[in-house]
């Protein structure tokens, strides 16, 4: 059967412009070459063989361009495009002069993804909000969300409002991982029980190839509502550093005689992150049994085994490509 | 179940219990170099930094890693930067000082802006004002100088005006230029470089002319103290403080241009003055020192001496009124009619004068520019009507100085020159002084010039600043022959003037900012018919200007 071995696409389209490709960039931690930038339009189709949330591939597509070009390669070019999506994000310029025509545009995808992928999940994501005035942006935005709502049907769209300049577009994109991990309440529970087992402080569970947080546990109130952003942001520059030498990120232990955190691979689509302030962690405690460290290591690899688990058994979809591989 | 059955390599490294701590029990050691004061603990957590301020740090570091530094992609627009107390400046030693003014680009306050435009609209004419007056007649001259300094305000308003009723268009790095690309297209486009080259050249026409005036005269002073030869060849007022009139019996309504053939240096004359001659030898020795200088890459090593304009045009104004005061004023006044040795206050050559003076006013190429970075934009138009006033204050006390100071019962105010400094002996110290360092701040403007006609003709043609030295040598040759050619046979600088001045007035000052006001305000649909007929007005006054040039 080739199509189930095919795979399954994330669509991420919207007019020359809006901003995907810095999206992609800042979302996925990908460098953005000169060149690649603004020439008018993505010249080609972007495949980033991204292993996002399992086997899904990131595509790219500039959509009603100025270019007659792109305008017969998307139309003849249509079905293969639109078939087996899984997720369709499509962006919005807020600041377009064009309304009409995007909407215009936005319709012939959600008719081609109609017919070619019905089942697919439609997000909307109205982008660069920071060029509206702060006591416009919420008017702005439910506007647009009606007018789209009201066009998406019968099919159903998820709105977002986001600018990389603020903390929307990294809640904008978590919202959607959120969506679309299986049995995410599951996940969330076992995550619950196993921060309190552990007794960490936090519990974060990041997507491995964009780090934003699927779901996370914590003990207590912390002080930063931005940690998770910045969290993101430190590690895909880590991550960049370490390809420059051609090696990967795999874990990371980060401690004071505060606290200590532990970022390691999780699951197959997921990192998890573990924030442990016992205060029994002091510097000269030397105990004849592991250190601490090590402790909370081979519960968080004895978890990731339970964890797989769960993401495999329930898993529909895209986990039945692993197993038929 | 054993834990160690999967993986028999540890997850970390080998780590000995003991050494991992040492290590953080020197905190100094392992600080990093920016924290987050809310994230010391133990701190009073004093909300030093807005959380949204923090989140933007943290995103401006991440983004900064995905292009290249200096791609503006990923740059932060100024609207999301946070206002500058949430900038701090973080010192390795720990303290954070807190970023002082707040912009990234120099706002100058504004006493320094008016400066700037004075510096820079403070040129040649300066030396013509006196013959500029004598052209218009006395009274009559200083009204026009008043008049056109008010009337080129006016217009330069206009030109700071026009790229904020632009719609729809980030205006912000816009030139004059481009706001007539805008309205009226490529045709827009041409004309306004073709009539900015005009200015441009023309001003270096009349450096190179007066470049050899200097050098000659700094030449013939050295000679003349060396040899210790007084010259008295030429007549004028006796006594220490004396005034010459180089070409007597002057036509008065011609230029001095017609008796130059008649009073050149023949093949008679010592050796000095046959190798050392204002028209005949010196014009082609300037091209030795300055057609290098003209191919430099780049003039931003010129731009550093433009504080020798400032300090000419404040020794012109000590040199004036010294002069003045040593010599007493002559004036008399006959309105209409003239006598031996005075001219009527109202002549019929006042359009030499209001030519000179679109010149002279002449700064509507680069106003914009020069505006924007004053700190208190709202008071631009303030700022620039107080440097009009100085500017107008500065040729009007010259010119009404050295008129008045003429001394005329031996001499005919007639004699003033297009150059005033012509009206003084080479052997007049002072004035040796003038002359040799206005030869030296010449030499170090005239790239610039060049610099500028380079720049914006290959740029327009070619779309490179510096297409290929051919290019920019061939563009060279013709600036400085031209140069050479008018000193050869044309040296009058009040003439090369008006002309110039008059033909991008005519452009630059009075058509394109009125028609531009026009249509824009004709597009909004509040085109009213008094600012319709007065801006009309304005243009029918350019084309006068111009016409008055050639035909008076």
């Amino acid at each position: 059967m080739s199509s189930t071995a095919m795979k399954k696409k994330v669509l991420l389209m919207g007019k020359s412009g809006s901003g995907k490709t810095s999206m992609r960039s800042i979302i996925f931690a990908n460098y953005i070459a000169r060149d690649t930038r603004r020439l008018g339009a993505t010249i080609d189709v972007e495949h980033s063989h991204v292993r996002f949330l399992g086997n899904l591939v990131l595509n790219l597509w500039d959509c009603g361009g100025q270019d007659t070009f792109m305008e017969n390669y998307f139309t003849s070019q249509r079905d293969n495009i639109f078939r087996n999506v899984e997720v369709l994000i499509y962006v919005f310029d807020v600041e377009s002069r064009e309304l009409e025509k995007d909407m215009h545009y936005y319709q012939s995808c959600l008719e081609a993804i109609l017919q070619n992928s019905p089942d697919a999940k439609i997000f909307c994501l109205v982008h660069k909000m920071d060029l509206v005035q702060e006591d416009q942006r919420d008017l702005i935005f439910k506007e647009r969300e009606e007018d789209l709502k009201r066009l998406s049907r019968p099919l159903a769209c998820t709105c977002f409002r986001t600018s990389i300049w603020d903390e929307t577009l990294y809640k904008a994109w978590s919202s959607i991982v959120y969506q679309l991990i299986p049995n995410v309440q599951q996940l969330e529970c076992n995550l619950r029980n196993f921060a309190q087992i552990i007794e960490a402080d936090e519990v974060l569970l990041f997507e491995r190839a964009t780090f934003l947080v699927i779901s996370h546990y914590q003990c207590k109130e912390q002080r930063d509502a931005h940690r998770f952003e910045k969290i993101s942001n430190i590690i895909k520059q880590f991550k960049l550093s370490c390809s420059k030498l051609a090696a990967s990120f795999q874990s990371m232990e980060v401690r004071n005689s505060n606290f200590a955190a532990f970022i390691d691979v999780f699951t197959s689509n997921t990192y998890v992150m573990v924030i442990m302030s016992d205060p029994s962690i002091r510097p000269h405690t030397v105990s004849h049994s592991l250190p601490a460290s090590a402790a909370t290591l081979i519960n968080i690899r004895n978890a990731r085994r339970h964890f797989e688990k769960l993401e495999r058994v329930d898993g529909p979809k895209h986990s039945l490509h692993m197993r038929m591989r | 179940t054993s834990i160690m059955d999967e993986d028999s390599k540890p997850l970390l490294g080998s780590v000995q219990a003991g050494e991992y701590y040492t290590d953080s029990l020197d905190p100094k050691q392992r600080r990093p170099f920016h924290v987050e004061p809310r994230n010391i603990v133990g701190d009073d957590p004093q909300e030093r930094v807005s959380a949204e301020a923090a989140a933007l740090s943290s995103r401006v570091h991440y983004y900064g890693r995905l292009t290249a530094s200096s791609d503006p992609l990923l740059v932060p627009p100024d609207h999301v930067i946070p206002s500058p107390e949430d900038i701090y400046i973080y010192s390795p030693l720990g303290t954070a000082f807190k970023v002082r003014g707040g912009d990234s680009t120099a706002k100058n306050p504004s006493i320094v802006t008016i400066f700037a435009i004075w510096n820079t609209m403070m040129g040649t004419s300066i030396l013509s004002m006196p013959w500029g007056i004598k052209q218009a007649g006395f009274t009559l001259g200083i009204i026009i100088i008043v008049l056109m300094g008010l009337l080129t305000l006016y217009c330069c308003y206009r030109v700071l005006k026009s790229t904020k009723s632009i719609p729809y268009e980030d205006t912000s790095d816009w030139e004059f230029p481009d706001v007539c690309k805008y309205y009226f297209g490529g045709f827009g486009k041409w004309s306004s470089l073709v009539f900015s080259l005009v200015s441009l050249i023309g001003a270096m026409v009349v450096y190179w002319v007066l470049m050899s005036n200097f050098l000659f005269n700094t030449g013939k002073f050295i000679y003349n103290y060396v040899h210790n030869v007084s010259s008295s060849d030429a007549f004028g007022t006796n006594g220490t403080d004396r005034v010459i009139c180089p070409y007597p019996n002057l036509d008065p309504d011609g230029d001095s241009s017609t008796l130059q053939y008649y009073v050149s240096d023949n093949s008679t004359g010592p050796v000095f003055d046959r190798w050392w001659s204002k028209t005949h030898t010196i014009p082609f020795y300037l091209i030795i020192l300055l057609l290098p200088l003209l191919n430099f890459r780049s003039a931003s090593f010129f731009a550093r001496f433009t504080f020798l304009g400032t300090l000419s045009v404040v020794y012109l104004i000590f040199l004036v009124t010294y002069k003045a005061i040593r010599l007493g004023f002559h004036l008399d006044f006959h309105w209409f009619d003239s006598s031996t040795f005075f001219l009527p206050e109202f002549r019929s050559l006042f359009p030499q004068l209001s030519g000179v003076l679109t010149l002279a006013f002449f700064i509507h190429n680069c106003i914009i520019t020069l505006m924007k970075n004053n700190k208190h934009q709202e008071n631009n138009v303030r700022d620039l009507s107080l440097a009009y006033l100085l500017v107008g204050l500065t040729y009007l006390y010259v010119g009404v100085l050295i008129f008045a100071a003429f001394p005329s019962p031996p001499l005919s105010k007639d004699c003033i020159e297009p150059n005033f400094l012509d009206n003084f002996p080479s052997s007049d110290v002072l004035v040796f002084v003038a002359r040799t360092g206005l030869l030296f701040q010449m030499t170090t403007v005239y790239p610039l010039l060049g610099y500028l006609v380079r720049v914006q003709l290959m740029g327009q043609l070619f779309g490179d600043h510096y297409p290929g030295f051919l290019h920019v040598f061939i563009l060279n040759i013709v600036v400085v022959g031209t140069g050479v050619l008018m000193a050869r046979f044309y040296p009058n600088i009040g003439s090369i003037s008006r002309y110039s001045g008059a033909i991008c007035g005519l452009a630059l000052v009075f058509v394109l900012p009125s028609l531009i006001h026009m249509v824009s305000l004709k597009r909004r649909g509040e085109l009213r018919w008094p600012s319709a007929v007065f801006h009309s007005f304005l243009v029918l006054l350019g084309v006068a200007n111009l016409f008055g040039q050639f035909f008076m």
